[in-house]
This record gives structure tokens, C-alpha cells and sequence, in this order.
């Protein structure tokens, strides 16, 4: 036995969470959204790592993906537009017990909120984000969002969309201190699920891209991808993803790759004839920003009242 | 036989000397030849004299003076005064360690001031050398050299650093655990009737306009408000409890207590334990509150499932990782102590695996045995000792000479902060009768001769014996004894270079006290039969000596450094082979020369040829004939398992399915999600075949087969079946 008796003890009636325990409300989402599949999967992983609902918070900006908190039975923050990330950081910051999980969408990151977003990358605080990338804004019906493939047709751009895509992941993997990059889609579910379970033990910022289908306003954006399995790229090793035996039957397109090596990552992450789908980085050695910032000190009563007078002070005449 | 072989003969097997061609070494200062270039160690580098540093964040706690030295001259001896500075610098060093050979003991800091000071009196360039190592010298800490006290000082120090560590990790956990807690009882007390009062809010209000608020009425206010539950009497005392014994403990230093801390250093193993005895229910006390506490600031302590676990808590002793919150003890006794009671109360603690770590200091490794009578037993205490500690399982053992202590101080450390029992058996080389030689050549010769061989036990390395057990810092393990190089001249001035084993009777021809068994003889009498005495035992090991036809002899050399051989007598080779039969025994534990394995290797080699020999036999004729094993193999070859389903039979892909809930909003009743939230066909009958085929249809991922219709009479079924066909 690797544990203490004591710790054991303490162990002994820990309660343990069932699935349902963690859900909240109907999702309002439409029929057939990918965002109900990331649902499951964090759910799922709420149950098998025991996460405890009152230490457990989810942080959100504005979007079809940031109704997330509302249907998880844990602490959740429905933040504005964009600012999911600033939101997130002071509720690390100020209570560093808690898991702290993001989720955001392609408009909500990569638009309004991609200054936040970058800073985010860089500070490298533990917590876990999802980007739920539907490639359009679908809540305010039919928008072209950064992610959204050239030529897209919407609202705006009836003519169709003038820009390239932006890629969420080489942008991440250029921004310094960056430690977890994942990509995920939707419609594997057990890479999914895989990939969040790998996000939520980074102890970083895991930034985990998940492809989703949006059947309302973009139906058949992701079908050649969804119809042709070579088009999915699985990137596997054994510091990463392991495949199952049915899965590598399905995909066989399949690379290995060293999720330490970002040159490569890079590399993967440009390739925008498949979908890659896997660990792409990940760092263990790059520094949270809470633990660079904290003191150690505790924060005893005398300690609080010291500081708060300290404040005070800078306002009396 | 030759009157001269006679004689060596006679001396070897009865000790006395025949002939006057055999002359007693007593008179000649002799000391083995390899010796003969370590007169004057103050004027080589080498691991000592070392330095016990104080600093704890993660660096090393000790360092040799040469290594750090080495490291100042990486930085500064660079340029075109490189060569200078480095001169200096090391000849700085050489003062210090002459120092310190001297006894003298003190702060690095003050040695080396002291030495710069001396050298640097009348020498610009050399103050100037010196005074830029100085600045780049960023550690300090006691010097100490290789002598009686230094076992206990480096292991003393290391053992307090750990302590040091520990305290402050419970430090940290019991403030914290306090003030929780504490934060708990004043929630408490503000949310009571007499925090609610009008008095009390008064007193927090602190200073301002206290006439311009009515603090009765904010008191009526906050008491109609503010929640009714408090804690329930059992918590608050429960609480109240826990923070007593927390900041009342004596194990660590605390703030909270006037009382003063247990000692943990004891000068014997009896004591060690009785303190041990005493403070138990303490620690279990201690272990118990610390547990609860956790349980009661996360909010999750249930008094009808923990109280009935925590009355029981440790009835039966404390678990050893939970031990290890918990300072550990030190005994330090000295070997000859042993055959009293100590030898029992450390059996009792190495078989109880009580957390206390045990030196065993052995100054003198070839003491006559206490049979007497001339009877000789080398190294008998330090054989039990490593018997009985490599026989009980879960102690970490060192066995070490105290000059190779500075290579083990990884080992040590380990030692120290492991959670059981740890015994460190070191050789101080101290006293005997080596006079003339430092403790540090004893010890390292100790540890050449196999009188002392040094290793380490492990318990928590691995499961198997080649993960926990270590001799690999012995010199040259593998062979029966280490062989040198030995070059001297001949009597026509010319080099002479021969390989020499470093025996059991190299180190004792160096002990006045067994001068008695040595005979030194004349150059003039060299013959061939003078064979080494490491070459003797060794065919004397393979049982090839039938007579005697050679007679041991060791290499020696006088203060003038002038070659002499010495022959020696049959009762220290018959020492040095029992020595052996130790050291041999340890190597196969450490698997070298391991006999089962060798077994093993031997029959696997024999297997393998006896194959090889067949394969060859076999394959003679020219065309190759099909091995009638092949196709058993390929048959027993797996079949790849497959689970795939009846066409004809309805069902979903689980594992793909990503939860969209299209299935669902078409038949609730017909599909459901399993615990992972992924859907699967609950009642085929709860739906029709025309839903079955939609949901197949509407399925984003396609995983979905509606398989053939069930219900016959279903009306449009050949639309259906049509439809469905795509999704077989």
C-alpha cells in the first residue's frame, strides 16, 4: 500500500458523486449541438476524479458555449463577453484550492476576448479551458467568427467570409510560457473524454481546442471530416493519448509525437488538410503564475486586518 | 627442500623465525607499498577536510573543500590571471586543510580569513587572488577532517537539517490547520447571541463615530437576520479540543507553547527507545487530531461514521508514513558497547521498525578477538552487525569507512529521511595500531582490504534485492580484492611495474600490533616462492595447493620509501580468507558472482547450444523443408476479437456516440444514456422501426443500425427497409 492507514481513514467515507449529481438543469442548446458531447465528457470527469461541487468552479464569457456553467451543479460564473479569462485568474488567485475550468467560445476567445486570451496563455495559472470552436457565432444566429473557414456565408458576409481562418493552436503555441495545447472533436468521444482527463491533471493552463459541429447555422461545414476518418489525424505517444484497439481501426491515420517537442507540435497544428486530434504540448516545467505570485505567507487574522489597513491608508487624508 | 624455502615455511606455519634471515619489522616503520605516496595528505586534494552547510533550500548540506574551491576557480581563475589566481587559490586551500588536519575546527569563513590573512601578508598578487575568491565564496559552515568525531558531526548534522525540514512542513500544516479551525469558532461566535449583541458589535467597530450608530439597534437587526444554526455543542468541543492539542504539542517547536520541545538525540539505543516508549501515546494524540482537523475544516467530519473510527485510532501503533510527520530519534553508540544490552535494544529496534536511526561507530576494525589466547577474529562486530541488519527487512543500512561517508552523502540523507529504522555502521579508523597513518588512509585501506567493505541497504528502492542492495562503491567490486599498479626500480636503477592486490594483509602489516606475524626478509633472499599473498589465497580458493610450494609475502616499504617483503604467517592468511568468504558472500548478494544465476546462465548456455547443435544437424539438407510446427503456430495465432453485431438485429455504437441527444428527443423511452451519459438501444418494443430508422438518419456520427424490422404489420416498411439499408 502506497497510503498512510490515516490517509486512508480519511478516505474512507469520502462521498462519491454519480454522474447526475453534477447536472443541472435541461441544456438549452439545439438538437445534435457538439456542445452536449464536451458536456458529457466534463461531467464524466467530474464524477471519476471525485471533484467535489463546492470546490469546483466553472467560468464563462458569452456564447451557445458559455451557457456551460448554468448546467453543471457545481460554482459557476456567467461572465461578459469575452472576459472569461480575467474572471477565471481572480478566482485562482484568490482561492488557489479550487479546480478552476473555462469555457469559451471561437467569438468569445479568439474575438473579443484574444487579448485575455493571449495574457492567459502567458501567466500559465492551473486551470483547465475548453474552446468549444463551432467556427460561427451561433447564438446571435449566423455570425462569421475568427475561426470561421474562408468563404463562409453569414450575416455579416453574405458573400461569403474574406479572411483565412485563424488557428487557435499555432497562435497558442506562440505565445511564451504556453504548457498544455490540445485538440479535440466533438464526435470521438473517447479522445475527448481522453484529452480533458490529460487537461484537468496539467497542472498549468490546458488549452484544449474541441472541434464541434453546429447543426443549426453550419451544418455541413465539418462533414468531409465527419465522413472521411483519414481526415482525422490522431497524434498519440505515450507521454500523450494511447489509441484503443477500435479506435486505431477506425483512424488510421495515426502520428506519434512527443508532446515535449513544440517545434513539431507546431507543425502539426498547421496542417489544416486534417484535423489533428491529441496532445500537441504539454509542459509540467513552466511556472504557474499563482505559485510565483504567492507568498506562502497565511493568511492569518492579524495578517488580513494588516493589509486591509494598509489599504485604507492609501485613502485617508 | 632449500634451506631458505625451509625456513619461510617454517615461519608461515608456526610464526617463529628460524633463520636470522628473517628479520621482525617492528624496528622498521614499514607500511604497505602502496602507501608509499600518501606520506603527507595536506598536500593532496581529496574529499576532506569537508564543510556542514547550514543552508536548507535544496542545496547540498555537505560540500568537500576541494569541490568547492572548484567551483569559486570556475568562475574566477579565467583570462591572463587565471594561472595565478588558481595557483593561490589552491595553495589557500592546502593551509586550510592543514588546518584541519591539525584539529582545528571552526566556521569556513574564519579559516579561510584566517589562512588569506597568513599567506596574503607581504604578497599583493596573492591578497589580491584570494580576496577575489573570497567574494565568490556564497556558503559557510563547520570544517571538519576525517577523525573520531566526524561521523557523528556529519551524520548529527544531517539528521538535525532533516528535522529542521520537518518541523517546519508540520509547522506549516498545524498553523494552517489552527487558524482554520480558529476561523471556525469565531464564524461561530459572530453568529451567536453575544457576537450579535449591541456590546459586542460596539467593540468591533473600532474607532470612529461610535455616537452616530445605534449599535442596539443594529443588534435587533442582525439577530432577526442572521442564520439560527450554530455549531453543535460535540463540534465546538470537538474543535476546542483539536486546537489544545495542536498548540500544545512538544513534538516541534511551536509559538503557541511555553512548554519546552523533546529531545531526540540519545547516547544510547536503550534510551532512544524508552523515549520513544513514553511519547507514543503522544504522537498517536497528535497523528489522531491532525487527521480530524483535516476532516473538520473541509466541513466533511460525520460524527456517526468518524467517531467510532477514531476512538480505535491507533491502538495499534502508528502507521510508519504516518510516523514520518513526526521527528525521528538518533541514537549514536560505539561499537564496543555492543556486547552489553545495546546489542539487544538495536535487534529490538531494527525488528520493531521503530523510527530511530542508529550509528554504530567502530573505531577499532581488527581488535583481538575476546577469546584471546592469541586467537585472532577481524572485523567480528561489523559482521554481525551487517548480518543481522541485512537479515531484517525494511531497515536502511549503510555500512561505510568514514572517509568514503562525503561519496555517500546522498545515501545518508536518504537514510536519515526515511520512515523506519536506519542503521549507519561507520569505521572511524581511529584507534589501533596505525599510529602513523591518518584516520582517512585506514578507512579508505579498510575498505580496499574488504576488512570494511562498504554498502547500502535501501528498503525503499525497489522490491528485489539489485534495486535495494549496493556495493558499488567499493573499489573494483567485482574481483576478490582491488590490484594497484606499483612501480619501482630495481637494483639497476630500472622502472619495474607490477600488479599488486591490496589484501586483508596489506592493512594489518601496518598495525604494530600484529608486527609478531610479519618477517621481513633480506633483498638478498628474494626468491620466486615469495608469491603475493593475494595470488596464494586465490589458488588456495580454487584448491590448487596441493604442498606447500610458495610462501606469502606483501610488499612494504620503509620512510625512505626502500622496497621491502615481508613473509607472513598462516594465521592472517587464514584471517584474510574468512574476510574474503564475507566479502564473496556480499557480492553475490549484490550480484556479482551470484552462484544461482551463474547456475542458471550455465544450463541456459548448455540448452542453447544443444539447440543450436540440433538447428544445425537439421538444416543440412539443401531445400528447406516446411517445419510442421509453422502451422500450429498460425493457428494459435489470435484471432483478432471482433464484436461486431447482426445485421439483422438493431443496435448503437456507444462508445461514439457524442451525446447530442437527436435518438433521444425522437424516443425517450426507446434509447437512453448509459453512466457515461452515451446512449444505447433500453427497449427495442418502447418505439417503432420508422423511429429507428430516423434516429439512424438523424444520428450526427452515424452510429446508429436499425438492423431488420421486428413488427411485420408495421405499415411503409419497404420505404423503411430501404432507407435503413445505409446504415447496416
Amino acid at each position: 500500500m502506497k497510503t498512510s492507514a490515516t490517509k486512508q481513514l480519511l478516505d474512507l467515507y469520502k462521498e462519491q458523486s454519480a454522474l447526475e449529481d453534477y447536472q443541472s438543469g435541461v441544456p438549452r442548446w439545439c438538437t445534435g449541438c457538439g456542445d452536449n458531447a464536451i458536456l458529457a465528457a466534463v461531467q464524466r470527469l467530474c464524477r471519476d476524479e471525485g471533484l467535489r461541487p463546492e470546490k469546483t468552479v466553472f467560468v464563462s464569457g458569452i456564447g451557445c458555449s458559455s451557457r456551460f456553467p448554468h448546467y453543471m451543479k457545481t460554482y459557476g460564473f456567467h461572465g461578459i463577453h469575452g472576459r472569461a479569462f480575467p474572471v477565471a485568474e481572480g478566482v485562482k488567485m484568490a482561492r488557489p484550492d479550487l479546480a478552476v475550468f473555462v469555457n469559451t467560445g471561437d467569438g468569445d476567445c479568439c474575438s473579443i476576448g484574444a487579448a485575455h486570451w493571449i495574457h492567459a496563455l502567458r501567466y500559465n495559472m492551473n486551470m483547465t479551458v475548453f474552446l468549444h470552436d463551432n467556427q460561427i457565432y451561433g447564438l446571435t444566429k449566423k455570425q462569421a467568427s475568427p475561426t470561421s473557414p474562408i468563404g463562409t456565408k453569414s450575416n455579416t458576409t453574405p458573400r461569403g467570409s474574406y479572411l483565412d481562418a485563424l488557428n487557435p493552436l499555432t497562435v497558442s503555441l506562440g505565445v511564451s510560457n504556453v504548457s498544455f495545447i490540445a485538440q479535440a472533436v466533438d464526435w470521438i468521444p473517447e479522445t475527448l473524454f481522453d484529452i480533458v482527463k490529460a487537461a484537468y491533471h496539467h497542472k498549468g493552463f490546458s488549452f484544449v481546442r474541441i472541434i464541434q459541429r453546429c447543426p443549426e447555422w453550419l451544418p455541413k461545414a465539418l462533414e468531409p471530416w465527419l465522413q472521411d476518418p483519414d481526415r482525422v489525424q490522431l497524434v498519440h505517444h505515450t507521454d500523450g493519448i494511447q489509441l484503443s484497439p477500435g479506435l486505431a481501426r477506425v483512424y488510421k491515420n495515426q502520428v506519434e509525437h512527443d508532446p515535449m517537442d513544440i517545434h513539431r507540435a507546431r507543425e502539426i497544428a498547421s496542417n489544416t488538410e486534417t484535423i489533428p486530434v491529441g496532445i500537441l504540448y504539454r509542459n509540467p516545467n513552466v511556472p504557474c503564475y499563482e505559485d510565483t505570485r504567492h507568498s506562502g505567507a497565511l493568511r492569518t487574522a492579524e495578517a488580513i486586518r494588516k493589509n486591509f489597513e494598509a489599504e485604507l491608508d492609501k485613502y485617508s487624508v | 627442500m632449500e634451506a631458505d624455502l625451509q625456513a619461510h615455511v617454517a615461519f608461515f606455519l608456526s610464526g617463529k623465525a628460524s633463520t636470522p634471515n628473517l628479520d621482525t619489522i617492528d624496528r622498521l616503520n614499514l607500511r604497505p607499498a602502496l602507501f608509499a605516496g600518501y606520506r603527507d595528505l595536506t598536500r593532496l586534494r581529496y574529499d576532506f577536510p569537508l564543510i556542514l552547510l547550514k543552508d536548507e533550500s535544496g542545496s547540498p548540506c555537505v560540500e568537500s573543500l576541494s569541490g568547492l574551491i572548484d567551483g569559486i576557480l570556475d568562475k574566477i581563475a579565467r583570462g591572463p590571471d587565471g594561472d595565478r589566481i588558481r595557483k593561490h587559490v589552491l595553495r589557500l586551500e592546502q593551509h586550510i586543510r592543514a588546518q584541519a588536519a591539525t584539529g582545528k575546527e571552526g566556521k569556513l569563513s574564519a579559516l579561510w580569513d584566517k589562512a588569506a590573512k597568513e599567506l596574503g601578508k607581504n604578497d599583493k598578487p596573492v591578497a589580491d587572488s584570494l580576496a577575489r575568491a573570497r567574494a565568490n565564496l556564497k556558503v559557510d559552515g563547520e570544517v571538519v577532517d576525517c577523525n573520531g568525531g566526524m561521523p557523528y558531526q556529519l551524520i548529527g548534522h544531517v539528521w538535525a537539517l532533516t528535522q529542521t525540514q520537518r518541523a517546519r512542513r508540520f509547522g506549516e500544516v498545524a498553523d494552517r490547520l489552527i487558524i482554520k479551525l480558529s476561523e471556525i469558532l469565531q464564524a461561530d461566535f459572530a453568529n451567536s447571541n453575544a457576537g450579535r449583541s449591541a456590546a459586542n458589535l460596539k467593540r468591533t467597530f473600532g474607532s470612529g463615530p461610535m455616537d452616530k450608530f445605534d449599535f442596539d439597534v443594529m443588534s435587533k437587526l442582525l439577530s432577526k437576520s442572521a442564520p439560527k444554526e450554530n455549531l453543535s455543542k460535540n463540534r465546538k468541543k470537538r474543535i476546542e479540543k483539536l486546537l489544545t492539542t495542536l498548540k500544545t504539542q512538544q513534538f516541534f517547536p511551536s509559538p503557541h507553547s511555553t512548554s519546552k520541545p523533546y529531545v531526540f538525540a540519545f547516547e544510547s539505543c536503550s534510551e532512544a527507545i524508552k523515549a520513544y516508549r513514553e511519547r507514543l501515546p503522544k504522537a498517536i494524540e497528535l497523528s489522531k487530531a491532525v487527521a480530524i482537523a483535516e476532516l473538520e475544516v473541509r466541513g466533511e467530519y460525520s460524527e456517526a461514521k468518524h467517531d467510532r473510527l477514531f476512538e480505535s485510532f491507533g491502538e495499534s501503533g502508528l502507521d510508519p508514513r504516518d510516523m514520518a510527520l513526526f521527528p525521528d530519534y538518533l541514537a549514536r553508540i560505539h561499537a564496543e558497547q555492543l556486547p552489553g544490552g545495546e546489542l539487544g535494544s538495536l535487534t529490538e529496534i531494527m525488528s520493531l521498525n521503530l523510527p530511530i536511526k542508529v550509528l554504530v561507530q567502530t573505531d577499532d576494525v581488527i581488535e583481538e578477538s575476546p577469546i584471546s589466547n592469541g586467537h585472532l577474529a577481524f572485523a567480528l562486530r561489523s559482521r554481525q552487525l551487517a548480518r543481522m541488519a541485512l537479515g531484517m527487512a525494511g531497515v536502511f543500512v549503510v555500512q561505510a569507512p568514514a572517509s568514503s561517508l562525503f561519496q555517500l552523502r546522498d545515501k545518508i540523507v536518504r537514510g536519515l529521511d526515511c520512515s523506519g529504522p536506519a542503521l549507519f555502521s561507520i569505521f572511524s579508523g581511529v584507534v589501533g595500531g596505525h599510529e602513523q597513518l591518518p584516520p582517512y588512509l585506514i578507512g579508505a585501506a579498510a575498505l580496499e582490504a574488504r576488512v570494511f567493505p562498504a554498502f547500502t541497504m535501501d528498503p525503499g528502492a525497489g522490491d528485489d534485492w539489485a534495486s535495494r542492495f549496493s556495493l558499488a562503491i567499493n573499489p573494483q567490486p567485482e574481483l576478490d580484492w582491488p590490484t594497484h599498479r606499483i612501480v619501482h626500480e630495481d637494483a639497476n636503477c630500472q622502472s619495474v611495474c607490477e600488479e599488486h592486490p591490496f589484501t586483508l594483509i596489506d592493512f594489518v602489516a601496518c598495525d604494530s600490533r600484529y608486527s609478531k606475524y610479519f618477517a621481513v626478509v633480506p633483498k638478498a633472499h628474494w626468491r620466486d616462492w615469495l608469491a603475493d599473498a593475494g595470488s596464494v589465497i586465490a589458488r588456495d580458493k580454487r584448491g590448487d595447493i596441493d604442498r606447500i610450494d610458495s610462501v606469502p609475502s606483501v610488499l612494504l616499504v620503509d620512510p625512505e620509501n626502500r622496497l621491502h617483503k615481508a613473509v607472513v604467517t598462516e594465521k592472517i592468511i587464514r584471517e584474510a580468507r574468512r574476510c574474503l568468504s564475507m566479502w564473496n558472500s556480499l557480492q553475490e548478494l549484490g550480484g556479482i558472482h551470484n552462484s544461482h544465476a551463474e547456475r542458471l546462465l550455465a544450463r541456459e548456455r548448455s540448452a542453447w547450444e544443444e539447440s543450436a547443435k540440433a538447428i544445425a544437424v537439421a538444416s543440412v539438407p539443401a531445400v528447406a523443408v516446411p517445419s510442421p510446427a509453422a502451422p500450429a503456430v498460425a493457428e494459435a495465432a489470435p484471432a483478432e476479437l471482433t464484436t461486431e453485431q447482426s445485421s439483422d438485429e438493431a443496435y448503437i455504437e456507444t462508445p461514439r456516440c457524442a451525446s447530442c441527444n437527436e435518438c433521444i428527443q425522437i424516443n425517450d423511452k426507446m434509447f437512453a444514456y448509459d453512466g457515461n451519459k452515451q446512449a444505447y438501444i433500453k427497449d427495442i418494443n418502447a418505439g417503432t422501426y420508422a423511429q429507428l430508422v430516423e434516429a439512424a438518419e438523424n444520428c450526427q456520427v452515424a452510429i446508429i443500425h436499425p438492423g431488420k424490422p421486428r413488427n411485420l404489420n408495421e405499415a411503409g416498411l419497404d420505404e423503411l427497409i430501404k432507407r435503413a439499408e445505409a446504415f447496416m
